[in-house]
């Protein structure tokens, strides 16, 4: 699944996206890290532009979103109707259950994940029997677990403010 | 492992320190209602000074009654932390201990150190010191 180099307009959000370099999300091994000040749209471009279009081609996915309680509580109820125990479990011990019953997943996808475990290489040990394609929101550095580093071609992917005319902001899109 | 887990950090921190979390940073929807709970009264002149502070750190589309989803995460865990300095300067509190949970490593690089800056003048003035949570142990930030 690609995301085509052009503009992407989202007037309710009040951003005006210039996407500079198509971005492949088909290849395996890939891992994306999206980075940029705040307010530039990561999450937005995420959630309005790559999971519609992920959705679009039928594209499984995994997303762990920014607020991650609203998820915990939401991934508990999840795999309780689905028959699955949950009650003795540990946030992590859920997380890992839930990875491990979405398979037919291709694309992963974390918003700032690395802020609850900086070493989060356990992720990609669970998932990356199935996953192509790791698309990460980060404000660290660019230091990445062993397990990243050595295994996946890293694609930094950089949101810079343009301008912004009191209602929209022009954000370049580009990769590094 | 807890990815979250606020029962274990309110228990064991919430008799010394006044905790900011990520997940939890405001009860109200608006910068005019969390002002109003935490001043309990209506105070316009407090609303403004945080919103020229929070057009500092680029926030450029703020007022105050713009809805906290509408703001990005990094966005929210700013207004987070400037309402609190707002509320400590206007209150006069002296001697606080502020713990931020999940709440740095969402701003970006330029921001985290606008706001450390924002904090440094408070420990200078008001003798605030800053702290935050790695791998369940506090660090002393200043």
């Amino acid at each position: 699944m690609k995301i085509k180099k052009g503009t992407y307009r989202l007037e309710k959000r009040g951003l005006n996206f210039s996407l500079a370099d198509d971005l492949d999300f088909k290849d395996r091994n890939n891992c994306f890290y999206f980075r940029g000040g705040n307010g530039f749209g990561k999450t937005s471009f995420l959630e309005k532009i790559i999971i519609p279009a992920l959705k679009t081609e039928k594209v499984q996915y995994i997303y762990i979103g920014q607020d991650i309680r609203t998820q915990l509580y939401t991934l508990r109820a999840l795999l309780a109707v689905q028959g699955i125990k949950v009650s003795d479990n540990d946030e992590v011990a859920l997380l890992r259950l839930w990875i491990n019953h979405s398979r037919s997943a291709t694309v992963f996808i974390l918003d700032e994940f690395d802020k609850y475990f900086p070493d989060y290489g356990f992720i990609f040990d669970w998932s990356d029997a199935f996953i192509r394609a790791y698309i990460m929101v980060t404000h660290l550095g660019y230091c990445q677990p062993d397990a990243v580093a050595g295994k996946y071609r890293t694609c930094n992917v950089k949101f810079d403010l343009v301008d912004f005319d009191g209602h929209i902001k022009n954000i370049r899109v580009k990769k590094e | 492992m807890a990815i979250y887990n606020l029962d274990a950090i309110l228990n064991r921190y919430c008799d010394d320190f006044l905790i900011l979390e990520f997940n939890h940073l405001f009860i109200s929807s608006s910068i005019r209602e969390e002002v109003w709970l935490l001043q309990r009264r209506a105070d316009p002149a407090l609303v403004e000074k945080i919103m020229r502070a929070a057009e500092e750190f680029g926030i450029y589309d703020v007022n105050a009654d713009k809805d906290f989803d509408t703001y990005s995460g990094g966005q929210k865990a700013i207004l987070g932390c400037l309402l609190t300095l707002a509320v400590i300067r206007s209150q006069k509190i002296h001697g606080l201990k502020l713990l931020l949970n999940n709440v740095l490593d969402s701003l970006s690089d330029d921001n985290r150190l606008k706001l450390f800056s924002k904090f440094e003048e408070m420990r200078l003035t008001h003798d605030i010191r800053l702290y935050t949570n790695k791998k369940d142990r506090i660090q002393e930030i200043f």
